[in-house]
Parts: C-alpha cells; sequence; structure tokens
C-alpha cells in the first residue's frame, strides 16, 4: 500500500514536471494579445480567445517557415538515416579494420560544438551559393544526425539474428528475397526510431537556423519563433509567440503519442551496452 | 511570385532520390537550378526588404504602410514586392549584411535604418541613389542617409524623440512645461509625485540612442572622425560623457527608475504613463508613434498627455533629440538596379511619405510634407512643428561603419543603468572602446 | 559467403581456407569501408574541413564588411581572447550552467528514473509525458520559462511566496541564470532520466533481494548495490548531458540575449561571427570553442575511467 502511495506521488510529481509548462504556453496563447500587453501576471486568461490562433494561422511567414522545417528536416532526416543504415550495418556485422575509428569520429562529432562552424560554414556556404537555401540547412544537419543515427542502428542491428538470412536463403530464397522478407522487417523498427531521433533533432536546431539563412526561403520554425513580429513594434507579442509555440509543439506531442515505446527504446539503446 | 519554386521544386525530386546513394548531390543540384531559373517570364519584380511597420489599425482596407506603397509604386514595368524582416533593427542589420555578403542578388531595395547605413556604403553594398533625393529633406535625415559626403540612401521617413508626459503630474510638480526641462527636473519631479521616468535600457541600440543624446545634448559625441573607420577619436571620456553618465546613474538609482529598467524598450515604458487617468504616471522619451497609440487608448489620459521637447543634458543647452528612421537604399548586386533607382523616386514621393505618416505615424523626412493639409489633420500643430524641429535639431548617431561594434562596446559598460558611475564609466568606455576598435579586446 | 562453408577434408585444404579468409577478410574490409564511407565523408565535410578553415581564418584580423583590410596577425587573436575577461567570464557562466544543470538533473533524473522503473500502472502516461520536454523545441522551452519569469506576463513572482511581485529576473545576473537553468534543466531531464531508467533495469532484482535478506536499508542498498552497478548508464548521461550543457546557445538567445552578464562561451562565438562579422576573431574563439569541449570531454573520459577501475579493483 505504501509503495502505491509512493508511486502515486511520483507520478503527479512527473506529470506535472511534464506538462506544467505545456498548460502554461497553452493558457497564455488563449490570452487575448490586448490583455497579455497590457500585463496579465495569472496564470489563466481572464477572458479566452482564440484570435491568436487564427493570427498565426494567417501569417504568411509562419506557413512558409513551417513548411521549411518539415522539409528541411524530412529531407534530412531520410538521407541521413539511409547513410546511417549503410554505416550502421557494416559497423554491426563486418569485421574491418577502421570500425573504431569510425565510431571515435561519430562521437567527436556527436560532442562537437557547432556554434563554432558557424562562422566558417556562413564563410564557405556564400561562396558556394548554399547560403539561405535548403541544401544549406540539409547537409549541416545531415551530419550532426549521422552519429546519433548510426549509434541507434548499430545498436538494433546488432540485435538482429541474422542467421535467419542464411536459413531463408538455405531454404530456397534468393540472397534479395532473404534479405526482404526477413531482414527488412526486422531492421525496420530499429530504422524507424533512428528517423524519429534524427527528425527531433533537425526540428529542434536553432544555431545553424538563425546563422545559414536570411529569409523566408529557408528559415525553419525555431528561426522565425525568434523573429517574431507583433503589432507592437518592439516587442514580441507574447500570446501570439504561445499561440505559435503551440502549434509547433502538437506535432511532437503526435509523435511522441503514437512511438513513444520506439523512441525510449531508441534513445537508451546506443547508451547502456556502450 | 518565384519564391516559392526553389522548394518545391527540390521536395518534387525527392521520392526519386531515395534510391541513390548520394542523393546528397542531387539536392544541391536541383535546388540550385530552380533557384537559378527563378526569373519570371516579361515583368521584373523588384524585392524590397523592408522592416516591419506597426498593424494597420481595424476597418483598413487594402495594402499598409511600406506594402502599400510597395502597391502605389509598382508599374507597368515592374511590380515592387515586400519581404519582410526581424523587428529589431540590430537584427535587421544582421539579416541584410549577411545576404549582401552573399552578393545575392535577390534584393533590390531595402528599408534601412540610418544608424548602419553608413556600414552598407563603406562595405561597397549600395548603388548610387538619385541625385535629388536630398533635396528637400530636413537636416537630420539627411546626415542620417549620408557617407563619406554623399547621400548613400534616400530617406523615407525620419524618426525622432519627444518627451511625453502626464500635464496632471508636471502640474502637480509646478513645472512649466512651455519653456525646455532638463533630465534634473524630470526626475526630481517624477519622484516627487511617486511617477517614473521611462527611458530605453535594454542592453540593445535603443540605450545607446538614449546615451547618445544625453551625450550630445551636452555638447560631446560617443566618436568623431568616423571616416577613419577604426581609427576614429573617441569622445566619450569627456565632460559630456560625465554629465551623461551622472543622469543615468541618478536616474538608475531613484525611484522614479522603473522596474524593469534594464530590460525597458520603447513598448515597455508605455504602461508607465498610466493605462487610466488616475495613475500617477510620469515621464518618457520615446519616438513620434506615441501619439497614435495613446489616440487609441484611454480617453481621460490621452486628454492628459503633454508633449515637450527633448529634455536638456545640461541647463540652458539647447538638446539635441534621437533620430531615426529609415532610408531607402538600392543593392549594389541588383540585377535591376536602374529600375529599383527609378522605384526610389516613387517610393520617397512626397506623397507616398505623407500617407505613410498618415497610416503609421511616422513622420516625413521631407519637410514640405509638414505642410500637407491631411497630415496637419491628424495631428496638432504644435506637435508637427516640435517634431519637425525636433529632427532638424536632432543629434545623430555617429555614421560610421564601426557603429555596431561601438554600440556593444558602450552597452558593455553601460550596462545594466544601476552600475554606471560618473567617476569611473565614461574613462573606462573610452579606453575599451578604443581597444575593442583596434582588435584587442572582445565585445 | 558459400567459400568458407565448402571445405572438403584434403591436406591441402587448411592453407586454402587461410587464403579463402584472408581474402574473405580483405573483401570484408573494403565492403564496411564502401557502407561507411558516405557517411564518414559527410560527417568529416562538415565539421573537419571549416574547423581547419577556421584554424586559418584565426590568423587574421578580418572583418567581412571590410575584406581590404584583411591582415596577417599571427596569434594576436587568441592573445587578444585569452587575455580578456569577457572571454573567462562567459567560460566561467558556461561552466557554471553545466555543472548546475547536470547535478540537478541527474538527482532529480534519478528520481524520475526510479519511480518509472517501480512504477506498475500508468507506464505509457509516463513514458509519453516525459517525452514531451525532450520532443519541445528548446526555442519554446525557452520562450515559456521566459514569460513565465516575466514581470509584465508571468505567474512565477505571484506564486513564489518570498519574491516581490515586481522582480526583475532578467534585471541582474544570477537570477537570469537561474530562469535559464531552469529552461534548460526541464528539458533535458527526461533525456537523463531515460538513460538513467534503462541502466536501472539492468540491475538484477536477486541482487536486491540478496543486499535486503542481508539487512541492507534502502539508502544503503541505494548507495552499495544500485549506483555502483550504474556507473555505466550515469557515466553516458552525465558525459553526453555535460557537454551538451556546454555548448549551451538557444535559452540564452532567448532569455537574455546575453544581457546582465548571461552570456555563454558559445553565444560570445556567435555573436562575433555572425553579428560583428569579425571573422577573425570570431574562427580564434571557434577554435577554442572546441578546444575546450575536446578537453571537458577528456577530463570526463579520464575521471571516470579512473572511478571505474577504482570500483571495479573494490569488487
Amino acid at each position: 500500500m505504501r509503495t502505491k502511495v509512493g508511486q502515486g506521488i511520483g507520478l503527479v510529481l512527473i506529470l506535472l514536471w511534464c506538462l506544467f509548462p505545456v498548460a502554461w504556453i497553452l493558457s497564455l496563447s488563449f490570452k487575448s494579445v490586448e490583455e497579455a500587453a497590457a500585463g496579465s501576471p495569472q496564470f489563466l486568461p481572464k477572458d479566452p480567445t482564440l484570435d491568436t490562433y487564427q493570427v498565426v494561422l494567417q501569417d504568411a511567414d509562419f506557413q512558409r517557415a513551417l513548411i521549411n522545417s518539415f522539409g528541411i528536416s524530412l529531407i534530412a532526416t531520410t538521407l541521413s538515416v539511409i547513410l546511417a543504415t549503410l554505416a550502421a550495418y557494416a559497423i554491426a556485422r563486418l569485421d574491418f579494420t577502421g570500425k573504431r575509428v569510425v565510431l571515435s569520429i561519430a562521437l567527436a562529432i556527436a560532442m562537437f560544438p557547432v556554434v563554432s562552424l558557424v562562422g566558417p560554414l556562413f564563410d564557405q556556404w556564400r561562396v558556394l551559393g548554399l547560403f539561405d537555401t535548403w541544401p544549406g540547412l540539409i547537409i549541416p544537419y545531415m551530419s550532426f544526425t549521422l552519429p546519433l543515427a548510426i549509434w541507434t542502428l548499430s545498436a538494433f542491428f546488432r540485435e538482429i539474428p541474422w542467421e535467419m538470412e542464411q536459413a531463408a536463403q538455405v531454404d530456397g530464397a534468393t540472397a534479395w528475397q532473404a534479405f526482404r522478407k526477413v531482414i527488412v522487417p526486422l531492421a525496420a523498427p530499429g530504422v524507424f526510431t533512428a528517423a524519429i531521433l534524427t527528425f527531433f533533432f533537425a526540428w529542434n536546431d536553432f544555431v545553424f537556423g538563425i546563422s545559414l539563412t536570411s529569409t523566408t526561403d529557408a528559415r525553419p520554425v525555431p528561426a522565425q519563433l525568434a523573429f517574431f513580429v507583433g503589432p507592437d513594434q518592439f516587442n514580441a507579442p507574447t500570446s501570439t509567440l504561445a499561440a505559435a509555440s503551440m502549434m509547433v509543439t502538437v506535432p511532437i506531442i503526435i509523435i511522441v503519442l503514437l512511438f513513444q515505446r520506439k523512441i525510449v527504446a531508441g534513445l537508451t539503446s546506443g547508451a547502456v551496452k556502450g | 511570385m518565384g519564391r516559392p519554386e526553389p522548394h518545391t521544386a527540390s521536395r518534387r525530386k525527392h521520392p526519386r532520390r531515395r534510391q541513390v546513394a548520394l542523393g546528397m548531390v542531387a539536392v544541391i543540384a536541383s535546388s540550385l537550378l530552380a533557384a537559378c531559373g527563378g526569373g519570371d517570364s516579361g515583368k521584373p519584380t523588384l524585392t524590397w526588404y523592408i522592416n516591419p511597420d506597426p498593424t494597420a489599425p481595424g476597418g483598413f482596407k487594402g495594402a499598409f504602410g511600406q506594402a502599400g506603397i510597395a502597391e502605389r509604386c509598382s508599374t507597368d514595368e515592374y511590380t515592387v514586392e515586400t519581404e519582410l524582416l526581424p523587428q529589431s533593427a540590430t537584427e535587421q542589420r544582421i539579416q541584410l549584411l549577411r545576404r549582401l555578403a552573399a552578393e545575392d542578388t535577390s534584393i533590390d531595395l531595402m528599408s534601412l535604418d540610418p544608424v548602419f547605413t553608413a556600414e552598407f556604403a563603406d562595405a561597397g553594398y549600395l548603388a548610387p541613389v538619385p541625385a535629388n533625393a536630398s533635396e528637400g529633406v530636413l537636416q537630420g535625415a539627411v546626415e542620417g542617409a549620408s557617407w563619406d559626403g554623399k547621400l548613400v540612401a534616400a530617406p523615407l521617413w525620419a524618426n525622432t524623440q519627444v518627451l511625453w508626459y502626464r500635464k496632471s503630474l508636471a502640474e502637480a510638480a509646478n513645472l512649466d512645461m512651455t519653456q525646455p526641462v532638463t533630465w534634473d527636473q524630470i526626475i526630481d519631479a517624477a519622484v516627487e509625485n511617486k511617477g517614473t521616468v521611462g527611458v530605453q535600457a535594454n542592453k540593445y541600440e535603443g540605450y545607446v540612442v538614449w546615451i547618445n543624446a544625453l551625450i550630445t545634448s551636452a555638447g560631446g559625441a560617443i566618436i568623431t572622425e568616423t571616416d577613419k573607420g577604426a581609427d576614429a577619436d573617441v569622445g566619450v571620456d569627456s565632460e559630456a560623457g560625465t554629465v551623461a553618465a551622472g543622469i543615468v546613474e541618478k536616474l538608475a538609482n531613484s525611484s522614479a527608475a522603473q522596474a524593469d529598467l534594464s530590460v525597458s524598450n520603447e513598448g515597455t515604458v508605455i504602461p508607465y504613463l498610466g493605462e487610466k487617468a488616475s495613475d500617477p504616471g510620469g515621464f518618457m522619451v520615446n519616438w513620434t508613434f506615441i501619439y497614435a497609440t495613446f489616440k487609441g487608448g484611454d480617453e481621460a489620459v490621452f486628454k492628459d498627455l503633454g508633449w515637450a521637447r527633448y529634455p536638456q543634458s545640461v541647463e540652458g543647452k539647447e538638446s539635441r533629440p534621437p533620430i531615426g528612421g529609415i532610408n531607402i537604399g538600392v543593392s549594389a548586386f541588383s540585377e535591376n538596379s536602374d529600375l529599383a533607382t527609378q522605384a526610389v523616386e516613387c517610393i520617397t514621393s512626397e506623397e507616398n511619405q505623407v500617407t505613410y505618416a498618415i497610416e503609421t505615424g511616422n513622420m516625413p523626412a521631407s519637410e514640405a510634407a509638414y505642410d500637407d493639409e491631411a497630415l496637419k489633420k491628424q495631428f496638432p500643430t504644435d506637435l508637427l512643428e516640435l517634431f519637425r524641429e525636433s529632427i532638424e535639431t536632432a543629434g545623430p548617431r555617429p555614421p560610421s561603419p564601426y557603429w555596431n561594434t561601438v554600440v556593444s562596446a558602450v552597452l558593455s559598460k553601460w550596462h545594466p543603468p544601476s552600475e554606471v558611475d560618473e567617476k569611473t564609466t565614461p574613462e573606462e568606455t573610452a579606453t575599451f572602446i578604443n581597444a575593442v576598435l583596434d582588435g584587442d579586446a572582445l565585445v | 559467403m558459400a567459400t568458407g562453408a565448402v571445405t572438403a577434408p584434403r591436406p591441402q585444404a587448411s592453407d586454402r581456407a587461410r587464403r579463402a579468409a584472408t581474402e574473405r577478410s580483405r573483401g570484408e574490409n573494403r565492403l564496411g569501408w564502401k557502407l561507411v564511407a558516405p557517411a564518414v565523408v559527410m560527417m568529416l565535410l562538415v565539421t573537419a574541413y571549416p574547423m581547419f578553415r577556421a584554424l586559418y581564418l584565426s590568423l587574421y584580423k578580418y572583418r567581412l564588411t571590410a575584406p581590404e583590410d584583411r591582415e596577417f596577425v599571427g596569434l594576436n587573436n587568441y592573445l587578444a581572447v585569452l587575455t580578456d575577461s569577457l572571454w573567462w567570464i562567459d567560460v566561467g557562466n558556461t561552466v557554471f550552467i553545466m555543472v548546475v544543470t547536470v547535478a540537478v538533473e541527474l538527482v532529480i533524473g534519478f528520481a524520475f528514473a526510479m519511480v518509472m522503473h517501480r512504477l506498475i500502472f500508468a507506464r505509457g502516461i509516463v513514458r509519453t509525458s516525459i517525452l514531451i520536454p525532450y520532443g519541445i523545441i528548446t526555442v519554446v522551452s525557452a520562450f515559456a520559462w521566459q514569460f513565465a519569469f516575466s514581470l509584465n506576463n508571468g505567474f512565477v513572482n505571484g506564486w513564489l511566496p518570498l519574491v516581490g511581485d515586481d522582480f526583475n529576473w532578467f534585471g541582474s545576473k544570477w537570477p537570469a541564470l537561474f530562469a535559464i537553468c531552469v529552461s534548460e534543466i526541464w528539458k533535458t531531464t527526461p533525456f537523463m532520466s531515460l538513460l538513467l531508467l534503462a541502466g536501472l533495469s539492468q540491475i538484477s532484482e536477486d541482487m536486491l533481494e540478496a543486499a535486503k535478506v542481508d539487512g541492507a536499508t534502502w539508502w544503503q542498498r541505494l548507495w552499495k548495490v544500485i549506483i555502483p552497478n550504474m556507473r555505466a548508464a550515469i557515466m553516458v548521461a552525465v558525459l553526453f548531458r555535460a557537454l551538451d550543457a556546454f555548448r549551451i546557445f538557444d535559452n540564452i538567445y532567448v532569455m537574455t540575449r546575453g544581457a546582465q552578464g548571461t552570456e555563454s562561451a558559445s553565444f560570445l562565438t556567435y555573436r562575433q561571427v555572425i553579428e560583428q562579422f569579425e571573422l577573425g576573431i570570431g574562427s580564434a574563439l571557434s577554435v577554442l570553442l572546441f578546444l575546450s569541449v575536446m578537453l571537458i570531454a577528456f577530463l570526463l573520459v579520464k575521471l571516470f575511467k579512473v572511478d571505474l577501475a577504482a570500483a571495479r579493483q573494490e569488487g
């Protein structure tokens, strides 16, 4: 009984910790722009309104940022996961010299201070014409998500019973059939998990997003949020910003709701087995 | 119109690339191709990067502010389209400079804050503007659009700060507001009457606007001989600098300072002037848009709103109010710079300046525009006269390609305002600016 | 693949098999490199090359908007940075944020992991909600907490008993750093707790049971059994989070923009390079930032290794 009560308290605390700030943004987003501008220090809105969402939905620049973020993150994720799958397969299954070197490079890159790159990258990108373009963001996103993807995938791949492939071949399946029918279904969840984690990373990026873009041509959501323009020429509109924040948080909540098991498995896979 | 293409193109090609191992190359190639093939058929589009305008009032129809000007200035020959820059002047500068440093041809026209106009011109990013663009423009605005003795951008509108206050509070303090007042007087008056003095003192460009005004009003300058670039003369460590630091120190340590002084900006100071008539209110220095803001607010407060010349730093010495505004520059990398130059003439025409002023409350840069009947209907005559005079006698921030560096250096010594010390701050600032300009110190 | 399978009992066979094996391993080597090459190239393209370029640029005085003034200054940029108090203040802030956030996260994250580990009901809900802070954009988290601490629009002043309603959290250094840490801790504790949870689930129940039978108290079990057995998980979690926290940028950008002396080393570098276009001194900062991260990684790995070895000897 006592443990149950303790668990209940712990549960409530965790839920409060995780959801309270989200509730705060949600509540803020229902405050009218006028209420927030006049100072509205209480938690709940005095007069809830959906106007802020309407403003955000009609904001062409924000729409562009959403398209940019989705497009760039998806492309970067796809490419990154493809490259990582190849690499992780090699690391998990093949015995080759320099495996450790590859893993060390991945580790070093995962720890890399990204800000120290924006200067030279900006300088390079402006010469190559990549500044403020989608590829200009896709490339760095790929590089920085690869370590995470490689780790997650190689951890998953190590668990796959590869003998089954040979068994299938012995049973008369061609190499391709064996790969498609046996290995793909086994590897798919890992690839999918790696893709989600990679997507989160790209979706969350801010440093590259503000440094390597300058217009809505490529500016992603986090940067657009930081530049949000409201009716007050001098201050960002608190409640509209909250509404925009809510709108970019909803996809995350949906992904998390649908795939929580996979995400947790992916996050912890590489870590424990080292 | 031509803009969305690179994105849709790269997205459309996406599934096909899936099978290619090195798909990245394809992404780059496809996007570059799409970017190059962006030219529209026939009529060229001039892209004008604008700073945000205030929101259009409810019920306003059609394109507002600079977007409206763009619409009116589109001709059979070209279309002018606007692209919105971020809110803060600092951020606008960064966004534009980054594009220009990349020699991006997609900028044709840009709205430039006077403080970074010099830097853009010095870097060679600005194409010449029409020779007659300075005709009939108020002196303060011309200075903010010139570099190396030449007009490098065309002033669209000019901003200035005046002293806004609550008449009831000034009355209670026995201040004669028809005469010039000093900072000491208004701080004391506010303290006695439980009011506040609103200034902009966040760690941003706006705080340097205030510091610069305090110093120029006392007869000094933060830097001079700015045409020497990094070798400019630093003048903060002077009597004027000490006077300015003294005023900041006095306000920051008095009860007239607002609670959020160290993060205050043009917007946060507004509520302190009172949301209802019973609030004590106080004084505030702020730009011209305040009139329109209060006109739309509480009626009793609006009736009690007074305006006067920017306060003096030294009693008896005419103040040199801040000046701001927007200049229109033509990009040196524009593929249509002839057309863009043509468009500048239309954008900064007197007619557009007046319409813009009526819509947004941002005052014209052209002298003659102040006599416009429509404008006179919108603003009280004495206020218009105050604005005009304030712009004409303004103390601009020194036009220097290194201004942004100077701003950061000043801010790092003057922020937070409560730590300013008239005895040490000016000297430390001068030493520091010199070190920073020489590349010996970080800022 | 088939070569290894066909083995005949002939004398020369072992020799041939050995040759086949080396050939196979050579083939495997080749295939291995072919498969990892794209990823390795991609990773190095965006890091190694720019880093060398930064190294080169850091030897110049070079402002992007004044390219003609570019001149070779040797190591002067490094000298300027390393003798500058601003650099050391910012490094100090960064280390402070790193130590505080990681320490707090470790404690809270461990508590969360314990709860989640023992939980027999509502596991899905907890796991889902704990992933929300992890998945939320850092900028959004920064805004949420900035507004919460805001003088005009935040509830924090009203809710905290000892804080006046007009207290300006972003008006001075330590309160502002506190707010920044809160946002950072909120967002990243879940990650920490999930890593710790994974470590926790590797501890065998038998061992705990045995300790219990031996009369060990809950506290003793925690320190003598659970924590020593979780060393690997804790090490990984701390290493990752520490290096992540050392790079702190987003929260500071949104919440204070580095005002009131709350700037981090990353933010300083960003400002020099991107805001002031000082590619020379900015590149020197980039290099120093990179070296700092390497140093911290090295120290942490060293520290943990010593600890791990010591633990092994004890056990």
